[in-house]
């Protein structure tokens, strides 16, 4: 292990160096004031932040959410409990089921297994923030008209997985679809019209073969 | 999880500095997170390794590429070059959990990711990997367990990419203290074959740097059978690689995941293959050559059959 | 007698459901969305041991975590616990993080008991008791009719077969759980429930209140499937907790609760013996079955009893019959009605020893069933059934499909004995003079469309369109509504609305002084109104609504013979609907049920850890369901049957599913994998290609 820096007077380590970051830079040991910005810079980037809350500021569906969460605080927990935008659902809270889908940069992410901390100068997107003035979007439309939900809560995880799939792949295949959707889990057992209203929503018309026949 | 403090690494030095002997690195977060969540791992702090330098690119060349640590299942998964050059790596990282794990997930984090055993994994359980006393697998439920092993504990290596690495001959560069060390796939594993507690043969303050495939394997394939379609862990895996050339086959591997705690390959059998051609008859001698020494154990036998006809398929695949 | 029009504009077809869009945009809020001002995080410490006497209880240290606001036992006192996952104390914080590090801190004395886990090692005489100075096992008598043993002596065919089921587990996608405000003026609580009003009078029982001092909402609710019902420990404690805090506390289950502590479907281990004559008449039927719902039957079940037992013979005339079945306690959490309480595996146990009976009389399967069904309807099904499904194509001889990946076909039947309505089922319409219309029941909506067929009904009735129908349903201020069990809901609700609606309408015109009210006239006759709303009551009326729905379905399936993977290819389901309220959403129920018939064929089973008595598949990662690469092609006829009125359909259809895919898999390989979830290794197994174990255990 590389011996700690003993660039400041004392014992100090660079970890305690770099913990006692963020109040001001003039603790610094004076050096030539490029490589001390530099350096400054480096450090900050490297600052130990927590494990007490620290403020984090979130971009989610175009607003700025300024909180203050611990660097164990997921980005699920953020958006669920510490403001009020519950769409993405916990569902098991380990990466395994798909109902907290959220998408980071455009790609669909378990916010259950993603700490809220490095979310930041991204751009996050929740379910809460595809429709517009009220106006669902194309693939919300479709799961209405398939009706492609029943109890509801993995709905938002799978309108994310869908919505992402067709931004990438405006026509996908079944198989595409599949393999976009299988990180999401439905009990109620509407994956046949999710399938329905992915296809649908990409311009390819399903229509339902279910038969009624009159007993009488 | 418990409260952990957090930084950026922005050099492997600082890395490695800032992690000490109680911290963990974080690249997607998919193995850790869960083994914070379930208290398994201890984190003082949690050092952020997805800003070091240099060790997210894909550098093709003409005798070896490197893929970065840092490169994510889904960049090569959606690697045009890659599925056309590597098609059993394309296959391996297609299969990789689900398109939001695969998303963050990273090569580094794969190769190194920990034991998927059940009793491993689970809060309560206190097995011989977590220096426990026994292993609750060979005595309970190892329905998912290996078939070879060097020491009592019987879990497998799991990770996709490691089976076709294998395949592949490709080669790991670790920075351990400092220095670059050059791993094979047999040596990155080779500690969990010895040791009960160790999951690889990386050490704390180890970091993956990047893979290095050489391209002479013009050909690859990699099946797995799992009980779901998709999204679901590997009941047994398998890749091969070679150069396939009027049906017969030069510088063959094969290598196969979830049986052992390493990618489990059979020099003998590669020497067998060497310049055989493919047809039924050879590959099928050559599946029961690896799988010779199969220890199945209570629950686990139907791994051999399973395993066998991958071998055969794999192989014969290789053929286009 | 009231009854349904014949010519309906609504009822019969398709609407689309009236809550979607707020599940869709993410504005639909559960339990565990409420924003109740300043709410405060709950959270459940739960045993670790499968048995044992807790001795003490200490939460100084976990009140002491900063952020905590309060900490409480379960009990109080010395106790024994019996399961892994048993609640021990919860507590409040102002953040999940403090309430998981307040459970760390709190100090658990206790003295491990030996604990038993598996059925068959609960049976044996030297086996550590579940309840102490209990035998773990039932000791019960045969129950005979006719005289089996002359009767299987004159068959011409008799089999012998071992089917089991594994506990299948509920795991709806929401977990139990609430938000609960309890204040000087009584307790509020957004409950995830199947019954607001079962659930207020458990809150109300658990905390010594009066009933009218408690409320419980739940407008949107993430899935039930039975385990949904009291006990409400959880919303119990989430009260307690709230009382002492004087705040909201918002307690949800984690995932990993869902798998040891809220319920499951029993498992069954059938030992049947099935003898026909030479034409195929069903003579003799033996059975012996034991299985477990955990530590014991009484409190933890919903449906009475443990849950164990099962309908056998399941659907076919048998005149000769000896039945035998032993409940088995074991150390893990308790039994709770599952969709279908035991149907799903008495139609497994049957259907699979029909088949192998079919097969060893050389007959064909459905033949055998058309000469046993004693059912008109499902007579009328499964001839329905054979021509859409393409049987008398698709069914070959057993394990005869050439190649590696085998085709195979199967079938299975249902009769669901639930349903009716209930008749204490009520509810409200306010019509407002602006002709505005608010249609109000102390119901809740699963994800079945309640909701919706509440706003077809009074649609239909007062002759409007579904979307100027305002539905409020889940809350206990409201009408007493039916619990959402049993196929109930819409047999209850249904007549209800239609009660309700031709009230509101009579009254309407007659204080409007029009004729007819409906259509075009509605809104001149609302504004004759003049100030006050209008608000009248209804409630359940007989002869709109009728219980025991029918079923078949038929399965196709890929075997892959030297993997063992089973993929399902094709599901034809044929379903008796009474009166179809809402064709959209009834279709809906139907895949559901038959995806979850599937998860319990291929994927479903909680597995227990002997030594160390835990849940070993405590998540989503290992308990497997049914994912969307899984889905087969799934094909619908419904039955319409008007005159019966309207029956429920949330549990007919998930109970012959895995019997159908079963037969199938049995057909393709021509071999009985008789145990569920069938997996490669069983197949593989069945197949004799598995080597033995060379390992020792140590």
């Amino acid at each position: 292990m590389k011996k700690p820096e003993t660039e400041n007077a004392g014992s100090f380590s660079r970890r305690t160096f770099l913990k006692s970051l963020g109040t001001t830079a003039v603790a610094v040991a004076a050096t030539q004031a490029n490589a001390v910005a530099a350096e400054l810079e480096k450090a900050n980037t490297e600052k130990i932040i927590g494990p007490n809350a620290v403020p984090v500021t979130l971009k989610v569906n175009g607003e700025t959410l300024k909180l203050q969460l611990e660097p164990r605080v997921t980005l699920l927990d953020a958006l669920r409990n510490y403001s009020s935008l519950t769409g993405a659902k916990e569902g098991c809270d380990r990466a395994a089921c798909g109902a907290c889908t959220v998408m980071i940069d455009d790609v669909p992410v378990y916010s259950c297994q993603n700490l809220a901390i490095e979310a930041q100068g991204k751009a996050i997107t929740t379910v809460e923030g595809l429709a517009k003035n009220g106006n669902l979007t194309k693939v919300q439309q479709a799961f209405l008209e398939k009706d492609a939900l029943m109890c509801g809560y993995c709905t938002p995880g799978f309108v994310m997985s869908v919505t992402a799939l067709l931004r990438k792949n405006p026509h996908p295949s079944v198989d595409d679809v599949k393999h976009a959707c299988a990180g999401n889990i439905c009990r109620c057992g509407t994956q046949p019209r999710i399938m329905e209203a992915a296809l649908q929503a990409s311009g390819v018309a399903c229509n339902s073969k279910t038969e009624v026949i009159d007993y009488a | 999880m418990k409260a952990f403090e957090y930084a950026t690494a922005l050099s492997t030095e600082s890395a490695q500095q800032l992690v000490a002997d109680s911290g963990q690195f974080i690249a997607g977060g998919n193995d850790l997170l869960g083994r914070l969540k379930e208290y398994l791992a201890d984190a003082k702090i949690v050092v952020n390794i997805k800003s070091l330098p240099g060790l997210d690119k894909i550098e093709t060349g003409s005798q070896t590429w490197s893929i970065g640590a840092l490169v994510t299942v889904a960049q090569i998964e959606n690697h045009a070059e890659i599925k056309k050059v590597f098609p059993g790596l394309h296959t391996a990282a297609a299969e990789v959990g689900s398109q939001q794990i695969r998303n963050v997930a990273t090569v580094g984090g794969n190769l190194s990711q920990h034991s998927r055993c059940w009793y491993y994994r689970h809060r309560d359980t206190l097995c011989l990997k977590k220096h426990g006393d026994l292993c609750y697998a060979r005595h309970g439920e190892n329905r998912y367990h290996s078939l070879f092993t060097g020491n009592t504990c019987i879990s497998p290596v799991v990770s996709n990419l490691a089976t076709a690495f294998a395949a592949l001959d490709a080669t790991a560069i670790v920075l351990r203290e400092g220095k670059e060390t050059r791993m094979s796939m047999a040596e990155l594993y080779a500690n969990a074959w010895e040791n009960p507690t160790a999951h690889n043969s990386l050490k704390p303050g180890d970091l993956i740097l990047k893979i290095e495939i050489p391209t002479a394997r013009t050909h690859s394939a990699y099946m797995q059978v799992s009980e779901k379609h998709e999204f679901d862990w590997a009941l047994v895996s398998c890749a091969a690689a070679g150069k396939v050339s009027g049906g017969k086959i030069s510088q063959p591997r094969v290598a196969l995941g979830c049986i052992s705690p390493v990618p489990h390959q059979v020099k003998a059998a590669n020497d067998f293959l060497e310049g055989k051609t493919l047809d039924e008859a050879t590959v099928s001698q050559a599946a029961d050559m690896i799988l010779k020494d199969a220890q199945p154990l209570e629950h686990n036998g139907y791994k051999v059959p399973i395993a066998h006809a991958l071998i055969r398929r794999t192989l014969l695949q290789l053929k286009g | 007698m009231p009854s349904w029009p014949t010519e309906t504009k609504y009822i019969s077809h398709s609407t689309l459901r009236i809550d979607a869009v707020p599940k869709l945009t993410g504005q639909a809020r559960y339990s565990s969305d409420i924003q109740a001002q300043g709410w405060l995080y709950g959270m459940i410490l739960r045993s670790k041991w499968p048995a044992a006497k807790i001795t003490s209880i200490n939460l100084e240290k976990a009140r002491a975590i900063p952020g905590i606001k309060a900490a409480l036992t379960v009990q109080d006192g010395e106790r024994t616990v019996r399961y892994y996952g048993e609640e021990l104390a919860a507590v409040a914080g102002t953040t999940k993080q403090a309430c998981l590090d307040a459970l760390r801190a709190i100090e658990v004395e206790a003295k491990p008991l030996p604990h038993v886990v598996h059925e068959t090692e609960a049976m044996k005489d030297d086996s550590p008791k579940v309840w102490e100075g209990s035998p773990n096992a039932s000791n019960p008598k045969p129950s005979d009719k006719g005289d089996v043993d002359k009767a299987f002596a004159e068959c011409a065919a008799v089999i012998e077969g071992f089917y089991t089921t594994p506990v299948q587990l509920h795991h709806p996608m929401e977990t139990h759980g609430s938000t609960v405000s309890w204040t000087d003026d009584g307790v509020t609580a957004w409950v995830s429930t199947q019954g607001v009003f079962g659930s207020r009078d458990a809150l109300a029982g658990g905390l010594k209140l009066e009933q009218s001092k408690v409320r419980v909402l739940s407008e949107f609710m993430g899935g039930g499937f039975g385990a949904k019902f009291p006990p409400v420990l959880e919303s119990v404690l989430a009260a307690r907790l709230s009382r002492e805090v004087k705040a909201p506390v918002r307690l949800m289950l984690t995932r990993f609760d869902e798998a040891l502590a809220v319920g499951n479907r029993p498992s069954s281990f059938q030992k049947i013996k099935l003898g026909a004559s030479a034409d195929g008449t069903l003579q003799a039927f033996e059975f012996d079955n034991y299985g477990t719902g955990g530590l014991g039957s009484g409190g933890t079940t919903a449906g009475g009893g443990s849950g164990v037992n099962l309908p056998q013979p399941y659907i076919y005339r048998v005149p000769n019959t000896r039945v035998k079945q032993t409940v088995v306690a074991i150390n893990a959490g308790g039994a709770r009605a599952f969709r279908a309480p035991a149907h799903p595996p008495a139609s497994y146990g049957m259907e699979c020893a029909m088949d192998d009976l079919a097969v060893k009389l050389g007959m064909d399967p459905v033949e055998l069933r058309l000469k046993n069904d004693p059912s008109e309807i499902r007579q009328r099904e499964y001839k329905i059934g054979i021509e859409r499904f393409g049987w008398k194509e698709k069914y070959k001889k057993p394990g005869s499909s050439p190649g590696v990946v085998k085709v195979g076909v199967g079938c299975g039947g249902s009769a669901w004995s639930g349903g009716g309505g209930a008749r204490t089922t009520q509810g409200e319409a306010q019509i407002n003079p602006d002709g505005s219309i608010e249609v109000r029941l102390g119901v809740q909506d699963l994800g079945t469309g309640t909701k919706t067929v509440i706003a077809v009904v009074a649609a239909e009735i007062l002759g409007l369109k579904p979307e100027q129908i305002t539905v409020k349903i889940g809350d206990t201020r409201y009408p007493p509504g039916p619990g959402s069990g049993g196929s109930m809901t819409c047999p209850s609700v249904a007549p209800t609305v239609f009660d309700v609606c031709t009230k509101t309408l009579e009254q309407l015109q007659t204080q409007a002084g029009i004729a007819d009210a409906r259509g075009e006239n509605w809104f001149s006759a609302c504004k004759k109104l003049g100030v006050n709303p209008l608000v009248v009551h209804g409630q359940w009326q007989p002869g709109l609504s009728d219980s025991r729905a029918c079923g078949v379905q038929f399965a196709e399936v890929e075997v892959d013979t030297e993997t063992g993977m089973v993929t399902v290819k094709k599901i034809t389901c044929i379903q008796d609907g009474g009166l179809i309220v809402n064709k959209n959403t009834f279709e809906s129920q139907v895949n559901g049920g038959i995806i979850m018939g599937m998860g319990y064929a291929l994927y479903e089973e909680r597995i227990m850890d002997d030594l160390s008595g835990v849940v070993l598949n405590p998540n989503f990662e290992t308990y497997k369901v049914s994912g969307i690469g899984d889905i087969p092609e799934i094909d619908i006829t419904l039955l319409n049957m008007p005159e019966r009125g309207v029956i429920g359909i949330g549990e007919p259809v998930t109970i012959p599913t895995a019997s159908a895919i079963a037969n199938a898999v049995a057909n393709a390989i021509g071999v009985r994998v008789s145990s569920l979830p069938i997996t490669p290794a069983k197949v593989l197994a069945a197949l004799g290609k598995v080597p033995p174990s060379t390992v020792s255990k140590t």
